[in-house]
């Protein structure tokens, strides 16, 4: 990997170059939240928030996602727009869009999600965790790969990874902005991540994790929290790694229909629903325990399919926590 | 290439089987997509009815014949719709998807079939597919159905219980309800067609378990008492298949609606079905 710093009387030259490469999208607060919009200066960004209501899965699966135009007997992919930077990405919301990538890019790949990728450059930005996050428990509290470049916060300026072809060219087109890296620097980057290390107030037990719920699959504790959970699916909404999508089609003229797709999530009642009326996940108990499971699966490869960003937790209206919940499985299983 | 994107195929015939099935032939008019349209019996495709909307529905005709034929069962706002197409209407189709059956490792054993209901559609494309190629010891097809008036290709089962045996085939029927056809059929053939449930009919039937492989298809309930039927006659669960349903929405894999399992194996019954095994059934949670 190559490292190089940007200096703090660079920054907003280095946010104008990145306009060149695309619309920018960056962390813009509203009262208590955050949210990626488009940005045009960067005092509109806040590069010091906690997390977005959205994830960044919203540029690449969109909530309301058109897919094909139908006219009379003609079909037409709809395209996806031009390039664009998403500014300020958070390592757990990079290993969010790893798993995605994971399930979109597989054989065969999803034509929309795949140009959207491609299209998107991406800025990774070090954070300071609050009481929701627990990303160090399941090591995506720091990104290796998934991202262009990477922003790390020093004293006077930035430490800068360059994580793939597209960001070493634009290092290299712009070098004139950038500066290399000194001890110091490297002394301040291991500082603050040991003091973001220190940081982190919760923690999940991961030992063993899938195993043990598999087995604890009658425990009572699915059933306390299924009756305590609205059903509202807020969780899976939020959540950087959910993607269950629905298909309709819906008329925008007298002879032309939109095929969409959006969001769905697992704990509508329809979710399992086939046609004739049967359901697969009849009560809020199964659709409870189900996502549970989806978002614990363990892939030997990829890890888990949750990546501790503290959403769920933080959104979820009956203030139901995601750790605790498995904590509390774990100890009902012994 | 977009996965997503469906094939016009006109629809070449309506048949109407039952009130409330219809069988439809269908022919791609693209003459390059019609030729090498090929599948495996189990597998299934989704129609896409542009404007409103798309649904899952297995083949229900064998790889070896022309053309190729969907059931479909009028449950829903799309299979309504459907039934009101005529001969000459164009839909789109996009397939084939999933595993299918195990045809070619199959060979030269017995293959036991039971239906229920609509399950005899998939399992239809295995029993012609077999027959067909004559690949096969001897094919044995249990079918469940509520009446008379609800057996699904009625002429083809009537003709093989007169003649199967000539195709090495011997079919058996249970019927729910009775009705004046019900007992008129009983009557012609007493010894394959009783009144009762789709275990009844493995009554003094006897099989090679050792060669022998049990393809089950229908209502999520008969699964149960099916594979214990199975199990107690000593077939190993390996040689045990089913193919399930779940609402696929997408077929390749993305959309997460068919995915079940637990933290240690999650399957995608588009993807990795819908045919599966019964060990299989017994490492994942919830797949039947």
């Amino acid at each position: 990997m190559r490292y190089v710093k940007l200096h703090s009387e660079y920054f907003p030259e280095f946010f104008n170059r990145l306009k060149e490469v695309g619309r920018v999208y960056g962390p813009v607060r509203h009262n208590s939240t955050y949210r990626f919009e488009e940005v045009n200066s960067i005092d509109e960004l806040s590069l010091d928030y906690t997390r977005t209501i959205l994830p960044p899965k919203k540029f690449f699966i969109r909530p309301r996602d058109a897919m094909f135009k139908i006219q009379k007997n003609e079909v037409t992919e709809v395209d996806g727009d031009g390039k664009f930077v998403l500014f300020g990405v958070h390592s757990c919301d990079i290993h969010g869009i790893k798993i995605l990538d994971k399930v979109y890019l597989s054989n065969p790949p999803d034509p929309y999600y795949e140009r959207r990728r491609k299209n998107a450059f991406i800025v990774g930005i070090s954070c300071m965790p609050d009481e929701y996050c627990f990303c160090k428990s399941l090591g995506t509290d720091f990104a290796m790969d998934g991202f262009d470049i990477f922003l790390h916060e020093l004293p006077d300026g930035w430490l800068v990874r360059v994580g793939s072809v597209k960001g070493h060219e634009f290092v290299w087109e712009n070098q004139d902005i950038f500066d290399d890296v000194t001890e110091e620097d490297l002394r301040n980057f291991k500082e603050f991540e040991e003091k973001r290390a220190k940081a982190f107030k919760k923690s999940l037990n991961k030992e063993g994790l899938a195993d043990i719920l598999d087995l604890a699959f009658t425990s009572k504790v699915w059933k306390k929290y299924a009756e305590k959970c609205l059903g509202c699916g807020n969780c899976t909404i939020v959540c950087p790694t959910c993607r269950c999508y629905e298909v309709c089609d819906t008329w925008v003229r007298a002879y032309e229909a939109l095929r969409m797709r959006r969001y769905d999530s697992c704990f509508m009642p329809t979710h399992g629903l086939v046609a004739g009326g049967h359901n697969f996940r009849p009560t809020r108990l199964d659709r409870f325990r189900h996502r549970y499971y989806c978002k614990n699966y363990f892939d030997p490869e990829a890890g888990f399919n949750c990546v501790g960003c503290g959403r769920c937790d933080e959104f979820c209206p009956a203030r139901i926590e995601h750790v605790k919940v498995l904590d509390e499985v774990r100890e009902g299983l012994i | 290439m977009n996965p997503y994107r469906s094939y016009d195929a006109r629809i070449i015939e309506v048949k109407e089987l039952t009130s409330r099935e219809k069988l439809f032939s269908l022919k791609f008019l693209d003459n390059e997509i019609e030729e090498n349209f090929t599948f495996k019996p189990g597998q299934f495709v989704i129609v896409d009815i542009r404007g409103f909307g798309e649904f899952p529905i297995s083949l229900c005709s064998s790889p070896t014949r022309r053309p190729i034929q969907l059931c479909i069962r009028r449950v829903g706002r799309m299979t309504k719709f459907i039934h009101k197409m005529n001969e000459g209407d164009i839909i789109g189709i996009r397939g084939p998807y999933g595993n299918g059956f195990p045809m070619d490792l199959m060979e030269g054993s017995n293959l036991i079939l039971i239906a229920g209901g609509l399950g005899m559609a998939p399992l239809r494309s295995v029993l012609w597919y077999a027959i067909d190629s004559g690949k096969y010891e001897k094919i044995y097809l249990f079918y469940g159905t509520k009446s008379y008036e609800d057996i699904l290709f009625r002429d083809e089962i009537i003709h093989l219980l007169k003649h199967g045996e000539k195709l090495n085939c011997h079919v058996k029927l249970a019927y729910e309800v009775e009705t004046p056809s019900c007992i008129y059929l009983e009557r012609g053939f007493s010894e394959k067609v009783c009144k009762g449930v789709v275990t009844d009919l493995f009554r003094g039937e006897e099989f090679d378990v050792e060669n022998s492989y049990a393809l089950i298809c229908g209502p999520p309930v008969m699964y149960k008492y099916v594979i214990r039927e199975l199990l107690d006659r000593g077939l190993s669960p390996g040689r045990i298949y089913m193919t399930l349903e779940r609402r696929m929405r997408c077929g390749v894999g993305k959309c997460g609606h068919c995915i079940v399992g637990t933290s240690v194996s999650i399957k995608y019954i588009c993807k990795d079905g819908p045919v599966f095994t019964y060990w299989d059934a017994l490492s994942t949670r919830g797949l039947i």
